[in-house]
C-alpha cells in the first residue's frame, strides 16, 4: 500500500462514515468522553483495516510504511475526531514495547492496544523524580514467582482508565542510576495498585498518582531484560518526541484556521497572525521531515528534542494569539466553544513540561547534537 | 534526476570552488562545474547546494542574477533587484520611459547589460538595459564584502518589453537566498560552539554554563525550523511556500547572529574574529527580496483576506 492510494481511499472512507465516527459531544468533552470516543475511532478504524496499517504483521498489522500510520492520526485530527495527545498513546509505546518485549508478549499485548479494547499508561514520572529520570525509587524485588513492585508513580496519564501500565521500576541499587532500571508490563487491576486522579489546571483529571503496594508482576512481564529498563526509555521518548507529534501538526493546523475564522473583523493583527502561521508551518514541515527519516529506517534519537521543543513554542504561540485574539471566549464565556478554547489554551502551558521538559530538551540538544561535552 | 554519486562528487566541487574563489573566479568556477546546468535539471538540489556554500563561505557570484534570469526565461548577466527590503519589481514604466530604483549584486556592478522588470498593470515586463544607461553607486554600507550597488536612473526603452512571471523568479530568488542565510547562519553557530569550547572562564570552558549551552540550542532550533520550511518549500516552490522559509530562515539568522554574538562575548565585537562578517551578511540578506517582517504582515494580511490558513504541507 502506498501512501497516495491510502490518503485517498482512507479519506473516502471517513467521509463515508462520517455520521458514525463523529463524537457524541459538543467541544473539548471530559476525559472519558475523549477516551470513549478514541476507543470507538479505533474499532472502527481497526476493522475496516486502516488503524492495522503501517504495524508488523507480529502484532497483528497489515505491515507498510509508519508514514501510514502517520496519515491516519493526521486525518483524525484534522477531522477534529480524536484528541490528538490522547490518541498518540499507541505510538508512545507501541514500537519501543514491540522491539523490547518478548514477541510473545507483544503478539498478544499490542493488537488489543491497537484495536481500542484497552487503555496504557506510561508509568515514568515519581514524586521524587521528573527531570532526572535516571534517580527513580519505584522499586521491583524480585521474589520465587516474579517480581513484587513497591513504590509510587506520578503524573500518570490516563491511569484511572487504564488496564496495562508500562513501568519503569528500580531493580538494581540506587547508586546504580539508570543501570539498575527495569521496564514492566503490569497489569492494572493487580491487587496492589490504587490510584488516585489529579485536578488539573484545564479541569480535567488527565493524569494520576499511582500507588503501588507488593504488586506481583510475573518475570514473563518483563520488557526486555532486567537492567535494560533505561535503553527501553531512551528508545522510547524519540516516539514520544516524534511520531506522535505529526497528529499535534494537524491540530495546530486545524484550530489556527478555527481561530481565522472565529476572530471578529480587526481583532487578528496580521504580523501576529503572519508569524504563527508561519511557525505552524515550519513544525509541520519538521514533523513531515522526520516522519520520513523515520520511515527510512533511521534511528533518530536526540535530533527529535528539536520536534519537541518547536512543539512547545508552537503550541503555546498558537494559543496565546487565541487568548489574545478572543479574550472574552478563552477567559469569560460559558458553552462547548469558549470552553475548549479555555481548556486548550490551559492545556498548551503544559507543553514545555510533558515528555521532557524544554530546558531538559535544550540540554540533550547541547549535549548530543552540538556536542558541547558534559555540563558538569 | 541526478543520481547520488553525482550529485554527492558535485557538492565537493562546489565546496571547494566556494572556499577558493569568489566574484569572478568563482564565476568561471560554477561555469566549468555546470552549475546552471544543474539548476535547470533539478532547482531543488542545485540551488541550495551553491547558496547553502556561498553563506558558508561569504563568497560573491553571480549566481543570483543567474538564477533569476534563468526563471524569467530571459538570457541577461544581471538583475536588477527590488529596493532593499522589497520583493516587488524595480522598475516601473512611465509612457515609454523606464524608471528604475532598486539594488544590484557586485556582479551588476560589472556587467555590461541588466534585466530591469517592471509592474505593468495585471503582468510584469522585462528590459534588458545597458548598464551604462543606469546610475550605479557604491553602497558599501554595513556589508562592503557584499559589494552591493544602488540603481536607479530613467531610460527610454525602444519595445514594450518580455513578459515574465515576476513572483516564480522571486520564489527561487528568496529560497535562494534562505539557503544562503542558512549557511551563514550555520557558520556562525559553529563559530560559537567553538569559542565556547575554548574560552576558559571561572576555571571551566564556558560550554559548562547552561545559559551559554541553551542560548547555542535554541540557535539550533531556529536553524532546524528554518531548515525545514526551505526543504518543503522545494517540495512546491509557490511564492507563499517560498516567502515563509525566507522569513523563517531571515529571523533564524537574526536568532544566530544574537545568539552567537551573545556567547562571542568582546571578542565577537571585533574585527579579529570572523564573526562580524557573518553577521554583517545576514543583516544584508535578511533584507534582500522581502524582509520577514514584510513578509509575514503580507502571509497574515492574504490569510484575513482568504480566512483561510495555507494549504498545509501533505505528509
Ligand atoms: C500533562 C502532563 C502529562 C504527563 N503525562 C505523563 C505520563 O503519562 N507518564 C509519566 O511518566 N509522566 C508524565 N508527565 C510528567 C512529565 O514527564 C514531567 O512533568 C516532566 O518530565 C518534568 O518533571 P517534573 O514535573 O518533576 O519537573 P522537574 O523535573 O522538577 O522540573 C521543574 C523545572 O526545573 C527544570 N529543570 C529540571 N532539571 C533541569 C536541568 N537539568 N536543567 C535545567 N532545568 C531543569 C525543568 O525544566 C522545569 O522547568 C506528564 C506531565 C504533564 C504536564
Amino acid at each position: 500500500m502506498d501512501l497516495d492510494t491510502f490518503r485517498k481511499s482512507l479519506d473516502d472512507w471517513l467521509d463515508g462514515h462520517a455520521d458514525e465516527l463523529a463524537p457524541a459531544y459538543p467541544g473539548h468533552g471530559t476525559v472519558e468522553l475523549q477516551v470513549e470516543q478514541i476507543a470507538k475511532v479505533r474499532h472502527l478504524t481497526h476493522d475496516a483495516g486502516w488503524a492495522r496499517w503501517g504495524w508488523p504483521g507480529q502484532v497483528g498489522g497489515l505491515g507498510g510504511s509508519g508514514l501510514l500510520r502517520a496519515y491516519l492520526s493526521e486525518a483524525l485530527s484534522s477531522r477534529d475526531l480524536v484528541e490528538s495527545g490522547l490518541y498518540s498513546m499507541p505510538e508512545v509505546l507501541g514500537p519501543s514495547f514491540i522491539t523490547f518485549a518478548r514477541p510473545e508478549l507483544s503478539a498478544a499485548m499490542v493488537p488489543p492496544l491497537l484495536r481500542g479494547d484497552e487503555v496504557w499508561c506510561q508509568g515514568f514520572s515519581e514524586p521524587g523524580t521528573g527531570s532526572n529520570l535516571g534517580m527513580l525509587t519505584c522499586r521491583a524485588a524480585r521474589a520465587e514467582d516474579g517480581w513484587r513492585v513497591t513504590g509510587q508513580k506520578v503524573w500518570t496519564s490516563l491511569a484511572q482508565m487504564a488496564d496495562r501500565c508500562v513501568l519503569l521500576a528500580r531493580t538494581g541499587t540506587l547508586e546504580s542510576a539508570h543501570r539498575g532500571i527495569t521496564a514492566l508490563f503490569v497489569d492494572m487491576a493487580t491487587p496492589g495498585i490504587s490510584v488516585r486522579p489529579l485536578d488539573t489546571m484545564h479541569g480535567e483529571p488527565e493524569f494520576c498518582e499511582v500507588f503501588f503496594d507488593d504488586v506481583p508482576v510475573p518475570f514473563a512481564r518483563t520488557i526486555g531484560e532486567e537492567g535494560q529498563g533505561w535503553a527501553f526509555a531512551m528508545d522510547l521518548l524519540p516516539y514520544e518526541r516524534s511520531t506522535a507529534l505529526w497528529q499535534r501538526a494537524a491540530f495546530l493546523h486545524r484550530r489556527l484556521q478555527q481561530l481565522v475564522e472565529a476572530a471578529p473583523p480587526g481583532a487578528l493583527d496580521p504580523t501576529a497572525l503572519g508569524e504563527v502561521a508561519q511557525l505552524v508551518h515550519a513544525f509541520r514541515a519538521r514533523s513531515r521531515a522526520t516522519q520520513h527519516r523515520l520511515a527510512a529506517g533511521e534511528d533518530l534519537g536526540s535530533v527529535t528534542s528539536i520536534d519537541k521543543v518547536a512543539l512547545a513554542t508552537v503550541e503555546q504561540a498558537v494559543f496565546d494569539l487565541a487568548e489574545e485574539t478572543l479574550p472574552d471566549e478563552v477567559l469569560l464565556a460559558g458553552g462547548p466553544g469558549p470552553e475548549r478554547w479555555r481548556k486548550e489554551f490551559l492545556y498548551s502551558r503544559a507543553a514545555t513540561i510533558y515528555g521532557g521538559s524544554a530546558e531538559i530538551q535544550r540540554n540533550i540538544i547541547a549535549r548530543r547534537l552540538l556536542e558541547l561535552g558534559n555540563d558538569r | 534526476m541526478i543520481d547520488r554519486d553525482d550529485l554527492e562528487l558535485f557538492e565537493r566541487s562546489l565546496r571547494q570552488a566556494t572556499e577558493r574563489a569568489t566574484g569572478a573566479e568563482l564565476d568561471a568556477a560554477l561555469a566549468d562545474l555546470g552549475w546552471l546546468d544543474v539548476v535547470q535539471a533539478e532547482p531543488a538540489a542545485g540551488i541550495p547546494l551553491l547558496f547553502d556554500l556561498v553563506g558558508r563561505s561569504l563568497a560573491t557570484s553571480s549566481a543570483l542574477d543567474r538564477l533569476l534570469a534563468l526563471r524569467l526565461g530571459v538570457g541577461a548577466p544581471a538583475v536588477v533587484l527590488p529596493a532593499i527590503g522589497r520583493w516587488e519589481a524595480p522598475g516601473a514604466v512611465d509612457g515609454d520611459r523606464l524608471v528604475v530604483a532598486g539594488l544590484g549584486t557586485a556582479n551588476l556592478a560589472g556587467a555590461p547589460s541588466a534585466l530591469v522588470v517592471a509592474a505593468a498593470r495585471d503582468r510584469h515586463l522585462a528590459q534588458e538595459v545597458d548598464t551604462t544607461s543606469l546610475d550605479l553607486h557604491p553602497v558599501p554600507g554595513v556589508d562592503p564584502a557584499l559589494g552591493l550597488v544602488r540603481v536607479t536612473g530613467e531610460t527610454t526603452v525602444g519595445g514594450e518589453g518580455q513578459p515574465v512571471d515576476w513572483s516564480s523568479a522571486v520564489a527561487w530568488g528568496q529560497l535562494a537566498l534562505g539557503h544562503e542565510l542558512l549557511g551563514a547562519s550555520r557558520r556562525m553557530l559553529e563559530l560559537a560552539r567553538q569559542h565556547a569550547l575554548d574560552r576558559v572562564q571561572f576555571g571551566q570552558p564556558i560550554a559548562k554554563f547552561q545559559a551559554v549551552r541553551h542560548r547555542l540550542a535554541e540557535t539550533l532550533v531556529a536553524l532546524e525550523l528554518a531548515d525545514a520550511a526551505l526543504g518543503a518549500a522545494w517540495l512546491d516552490p509557490s511564492p507563499e511556500s517560498a516567502a515563509m522559509a525566507k522569513a523563517l530562515a531571515g529571523r533564524g539568522a537574526r536568532t544566530a547572529a544574537r545568539h552567537c554574538q551573545q556567547v562571542m562575548g568582546a571578542i565577537g565585537f571585533t574585527t579579529e574574529h570572523d564573526l562580524h562578517r557573518f553577521v554583517r551578511r545576514v543583516l544584508v540578506l535578511e533584507q534582500l527580496l522581502g524582509a520577514p517582517r514584510l513578509l509575514t504582515r503580507e502571509l497574515g494580511t492574504e490569510i484575513l483576506e482568504r480566512r483561510r490558513l495555507p494549504v498545509p504541507l501533505p505528509l
